[in-house]
């Protein structure tokens, strides 16, 4: 059998920021109608709480499991 | 009749216990002053007065009879309004359940009541314990006793519980900590509250907001009498899976006033540092005052704390949008504005977010147990601000402006990722006369000695024994 050529490994892209029509969207796939004034509230506060939640990719959790369940003892 | 609320529920215990006297004066006291003073505190959600002066009677009876009394015997408690009360609403603060009525109550409910607690009603707090501020757009926002003057924010979410302890209108409550919401109303009123170990107290019967992170525990007017309700709380519990089944100590035993060579790490990095002078000043003089108490005092530095807010954003987010994802795309406009929209924000975190941030969780829970393998107890101001007005967006902390919300979770909410116990305790007053409180952070499931130090502090300062001018 002949060796087939690997296909070019496509360039990462980077994030995209987050719009208003991909929030829109985003909502509809889990069934949530949001009206404009919704989406115009929302986003702000959904691209802050990325922002805080990205700033976990500096963290060093190479070797780190989640607290799958969280139970002291 | 008037200093029957402001007597401490240690005292008041025995005073029932000795015939001094009857349970039922005692919860009439406080009937009174909640019908004197709640239109304008807005502290309680529903006051159950026939039923508490019913339970009342009968606990006086039991005293007469000379039955074995608990050690709560006849003194009154209030309920944040998250557990559930069985045949009495619980509204978790929302127009949703507005009429939900419980057929059972919560592991704590059941548990204060065999130690003789008597409820005299449900507490007011931001809808679904989901805010810091403790505001409602549906029962009223509760107003800070502090300032009579101005509505101040109490702080929330437990906003009734630290309002209406703090005005005489119960002597003890409980209160549930998710990002710090036993701690930051605790602060702003004056109050000692603690938030125990992750699974140290039952959650069973509670309304969640995040179940990884929500802590259940008590806001009193002293260590002494946090000690006191804790104990009657803790335990292992079936209905609970996360809970712990490690013995439950004597914590009002263990208050010996003793910190004589005590370690005690001051956390001045994204702590200390960043605080407003009053606080700031007010936790190194606290501190100073331990020291000469006989505690060893040094800085210490949690690093990991960096990834405390985002950790706690991914969690808190994503577990609240699966507990309410139904009721939002169902019940939307029933919802408060502010509550669903930042509900909402849940929607927009993925598994992989959620995963991350446990995943951190582990390096700040792991780094802060470090740090208390050589040292008995951390200090840290638990706000860098005091009660802003209702309505204040921003604040102003050493010249520059800052947001309110992110500025009161933002030294109590990596100690609710990391699941060690933490009282605040009060420790100053702004030159505006308003409180200031300090944490106090110990070791998982060493309750004791985080209230043996807030006891200790207690017995040489009056800050938590000072009245607010709101209704004196």
């Amino acid at each position: 059998m002949a060796d087939r050529p690997i296909p070019p490994t496509p360039a990462p892209l980077a994030p995209q920021p987050l719009t208003k029509d991909a929030l829109r969207a985003l909502a509809l796939a889990q069934g949530l109608a949001l009206s404009e004034a919704d989406l115009d509230g929302l986003l702000p506060l959904v691209q802050a709480t990325r922002a805080m939640i990205d700033d976990l990719w500096a963290a060093p959790l190479a070797d780190v499991e989640p607290t799958a369940q969280f139970r002291m003892l | 009749m008037t200093e029957l609320v402001w007597t401490p529920m240690t005292e008041l215990a025995r005073l029932v216990a000795t015939k001094v006297v009857s349970p039922v004066e005692v919860v009439q006291a406080h009937l009174d002053r909640i019908a004197r003073l709640d239109d304008k505190v807005r502290a309680y959600i529903t006051v159950m007065g026939d039923s508490a002066l019913q339970a009342a009677r009968a606990a006086e009876a039991s005293v007469m009879a000379r039955e074995d009394l608990g050690p709560l015997h006849g003194v009154p408690v209030g309920l944040k309004d998250l557990y559930c009360t069985k045949g009495v609403r619980t509204t978790a603060g929302s127009r949703l359940l507005g009429d939900y009525v419980p057929d059972a109550d919560a592991t704590v409910v059941t548990r204060l009541a065999a130690a003789g607690a008597i409820v005299l009603g449900k507490l007011n707090m931001h809808e679904f314990a989901y805010g810091p501020e403790g505001l409602n757009v549906h029962y009223g926002t509760s107003w800070n006793p502090w300032d009579p003057g101005t509505h101040r924010i109490s702080g929330g979410s437990s906003s009734g519980s630290g309002a209406a302890v703090a005005a005489g209108m119960c002597p003890g409550a409980l209160g549930s900590d998710t990002g710090g919401s036993i701690r930051i109303p605790s602060s702003l009123c004056g109050l000692t509250g603690i938030k125990p170990t992750y699974g140290r107290v039952s959650r069973a019967g509670a309304i969640p907001p995040a179940w990884s992170l929500d802590h259940v525990g008590p806001m009193c007017r002293s260590a002494a009498d946090c000690a006191l309700m804790l104990r009657a709380m803790a335990g292992y519990d079936p209905r609970d899976p996360s809970t712990s089944v490690l013995p439950v100590p004597d914590y009002g035993a263990g208050l010996t006033g003793e910190v004589k060579g005590l370690r005690i790490g001051l956390l001045r990095r994204f702590f200390l540092a960043t605080a407003g002078a009053p606080q700031r000043q007010a936790v190194e003089q606290a501190v100073k005052t331990l020291e000469g108490l006989g505690a060893s005092v040094r800085e210490v530095t949690l690093e990991q704390m960096t990834y405390g807010a985002g950790a706690s954003a991914a969690i808190i987010c994503a577990e609240s949008y699966a507990y309410h994802e139904e009721w939002l795309r169902t019940r939307g406009p029933e919802y408060g504005p502010d509550v669903r929209e930042r509900l909402l924000v849940g929607a927009f975190v993925t598994g992989a977010d959620y995963l991350r941030g446990q995943r951190a969780r582990r390096l700040i829970r792991d780094e802060v147990d470090r740090v208390l393998g050589s040292l008995d107890v951390l200090i840290a101001p638990t706000l860098p601000i005091a009660a802003v007005p209702v309505g204040t967006r921003e604040v102003e902390i050493d010249g520059r402006m800052h947001p309110v919300r992110p500025s009161l979770v933002r030294y109590t909410r990596p100690f609710n990722v990391s699941g060690q116990p933490v009282a605040s305790v009060p420790c100053g007053f702004t030159p505006d006369g308003l409180p200031i409180g300090m944490q106090v952070i110990g070791r998982s499931f060493d309750e004791a000695t985080v209230l043996r130090v807030a006891d200790a502090y207690q017995r040489v300062t009056d800050w938590h024994a000072r009245r607010p001018p709101l209704g004196a």
